[in-house]
């Protein structure tokens, strides 16, 4: 008996140690990005990369944020923040609003060939986003959006409709398809039962809608890189330009201050909405 | 006003044909049961009257108006489903109202019709709560309430009392038949529950794969069945059937190597007919224990094998067999106990109210 315990115990302390070294392998880089953003450079040259901080220096970050030089500008990341703010939120309210009208129209009104409509905009979900490049850059050419930010929010719109149809869809599939006769029979048509049944019962799908769209369009580089013009470059550009851009020694601080800038929204997104997310799944679960 | 014609309706999805020629005239005020097996096409016909499903072909009429192409919430419908239906975020009174809002009836008039419903089904304690909050009998009430306060020509009712536990059933049950009474509104009802058919209805339509058996009142359904499937179908326990051979004009029954014969109403038909073999239908209440004040030609005493007997509390079922098929007779709970201990006793077959079938077709024969 005593020997089956003693193996249950190392079992779990087997188990345990490999996820503190998992753990240990996601934070540890993060602990490194946190602490070097508060030294001064000097610290950093002469310091030991692990060592806190002697006191807490922001100036890095407000390098980061406002003075530090991307190829030939030198305004810091604040107007690419912005940037992406500009393509991010149109591209999210668009994508997610066209996903819920597909999913409600592909779960609740079937027609002939909704299933393999449905099945031609899942196949978008697998499509790499390289293949698609110089098509795209033509077309966006060809509809006067090269460079432009509406472009930008054209092409994420467009990515990001695939996969919010399936959030939905699947979604609304669960919902029986009584309520829609009902609703019929009480004389709503196809958009007010959309508003007052569909909708109000949505919170939990598009809080998963909003939390994929951000993070997927907010961390994109390639379509930022390949489709934006000098003034309309994300985040995500800006930041490889920064630390790219190097005038005499590399300013380690600064880049580490400007990597958590640009990675701070989607973790907010997830911090602020995930809490709805899982208190709208459960008050789902336990609906009766 | 809601008086109802359909007229050669049918309707196919695909290559299959669910409706296959649908006639029936529902008068106004008229409480319609449509029942059937599973399967029997009686939901896609209530779907079709309500315009959620488009039929193939023929039209339906509500007072003369042909509504075959309208859309639901033109037809001045309304219906009361399985599965309730109600709107999960709306409260109790805004389910009720909702179908009054989408038609842009003034607030005043709507607070007033919900509060009215409010009170006739004894819900106006649970307004204020959500679908989830409210026990089934009472969700049951608000999706009756959602479909009263609309006050329209029709009411549907599909299976409605399917998810409630057997006592709060047969309360409902009576609460819908005391609501139509009072309400006078035509109701078409569709179940597959033989009793609830038979004492809700003011007329029975019984379907089967896509067709009308029969189309009439309870008595006529249970006493004058059209054919086997209908008198199979209504009545529990069901009725016995027993292929008998043709002697003349009477039936032969064989019970433990003895041969009886059975006069039968029609016997003079038979003859005429010139059958070999006939089934008999004979309800279980016309096979008793003998009763000394029922006399006449069509009455016969008949030894049974006793197999098994079911008490049901007001009377006993007791099972034996003639000409090789089980027989189930209606014993008092008396004489069931008797023939429990003794394992065998002399039954009283009444044929005054048989009836009987072609034993390939199953049609009815005479009558």
């Amino acid at each position: 008996m005593s020997s089956l315990t003693l193996s249950k115990k190392l079992y779990k302390a087997f188990f345990i140690t490999l996820l503190l070294v998992f753990a240990l392998a996601y934070l540890g880089p993060l602990y490194v990005m946190l602490t070097t953003s508060f030294k001064g450079i000097e610290e950093i040259r002469n310091g030991n990369i692990l060592a806190l901080p002697d006191a807490l220096n922001g100036s890095a970050w407000v390098k980061a944020w406002s003075s530090a030089c991307t190829g030939g500008d030198c305004f810091g990341l604040a107007p690419y923040f912005w940037n992406s703010m500009r393509i991010v939120i149109p591209a999210l309210l668009i994508s997610t609003a066209v996903g819920a009208l597909n999913g409600y129209v592909l779960s609740q009104w079937r027609f002939k060939g909704s299933n393999f409509l449905f099945g031609a905009l899942l196949f978008g979900c697998f499509i790499p986003f390289q293949v698609i490049l110089l098509p795209m850059a033509k077309l966006l050419a060809w509809l006067g959006l090269a460079n432009t930010v509406t472009g930008l929010v054209l092409v994420h719109v467009i990515y990001g409709i695939a996969f919010t149809t399936l959030f939905f869809r699947n979604y609304y599939v669960g919902i029986p398809n009584e309520l829609v006769r009902a609703a019929r029979l009480d004389g709503a048509g196809f958009f007010a039962i959309f508003r007052h049944v569909f909708l109000p019962l949505s919170t939990p799908i598009i809080v998963v809608s909003v939390i994929w769209q951000f993070t997927q369009i907010w961390n994109d580089f390639l379509f930022g890189v390949v489709y934006s013009g000098p003034g309309t470059q994300p985040i995500t550009v800006a930041l490889n330009n920064l630390v790219n851009t190097t005038m005499g020694g590399k300013e380690y601080n600064v880049d580490m201050a400007a990597a958590v800038i640009a990675a701070l929204p989607t973790l907010v997104v997830y911090i602020v909405a995930g809490k709805y997310f899982v208190r709208g799944l459960t008050a789902g679960a336990v609906k009766g | 006003m809601g008086s109802i014609q359909i007229q050669q309706l049918t309707k196919s999805f695909g290559d299959t044909q669910v409706l296959k020629g649908i006639d029936l005239d529902i008068k106004d005020g008229e409480f319609l049961i449509l029942v059937g097996p599973s399967g029997c096409g009686k939901s896609t016909l209530m779907n079709s009257i309500a315009g959620l499903e488009e039929v193939t072909s023929g039209d339906i009429l509500i007072d003369g108006d042909n509504i075959t192409d309208l859309s639901p919430k033109e037809r001045d419908i309304a219906m009361v489903f399985q599965s309730y239906a109600l709107y999960p975020t709306m409260s109790v009174s805004r389910n009720i109202s909702f179908g009054l809002e989408m038609r842009k009836v003034p607030k005043t008039e709507i607070e007033k019709t919900v509060g009215g419903v409010a009170q006739l089904l004894q819900i106006e304690h649970l307004l204020d709560r959500k679908p989830s909050q409210l026990s089934g009998g009472q969700r049951q009430r608000v999706a009756m309430g959602r479909a009263l306060a609309r006050n329209p020509r029709v009411f549907l009712f599909d299976e409605p009392l399917s998810n409630l536990d057997a006592k709060l059933r047969v309360e409902m049950r009576t609460e819908i038949k005391k609501l139509h009474k009072r309400l006078g509104t035509t109701i078409v009802y569709v179940t597959h529950d033989q009793v609830e058919a038979m004492t809700l209805a003011d007329r029975i339509a019984v379907m089967k794969d896509g067709q009308v058996q029969q189309f009439g009142t309870p008595y006529e359904i249970y006493n004058n069945p059209a054919n086997r499937f209908v008198a199979d179908f209504m009545g529990s326990p069901p009725m016995n059937f027993i292929e008998c051979v043709v002697l003349d004009d009477k039936l032969v029954i064989e019970s433990q190597g003895e041969k009886f014969e059975l006069q039968v109403p029609y016997g003079d038909q038979l003859k005429k007919a010139g059958l070999d073999t006939v089934i008999l239908g004979i309800r279980p209440e016309m096979i008793t224990e003998p009763k000394p004040y029922v006399e006449g030609a069509l009455v016969h005493t008949i030894p049974m094998q006793i197999e098994v007997t079911e008490p049901m509390g007001p009377d006993t079922i007791a099972f034996g067999q003639w000409n090789s098929t089980e027989i189930q007779a209606r014993l008092s709970p008396e004489a069931g106990v008797d023939a429990q201990d003794s394992g065998k006793m002399l039954v009283q077959v009444d044929t005054s109210k048989a009836v009987l079938f072609d034993a390939f077709s199953g049609a009815r024969l005479g009558g």
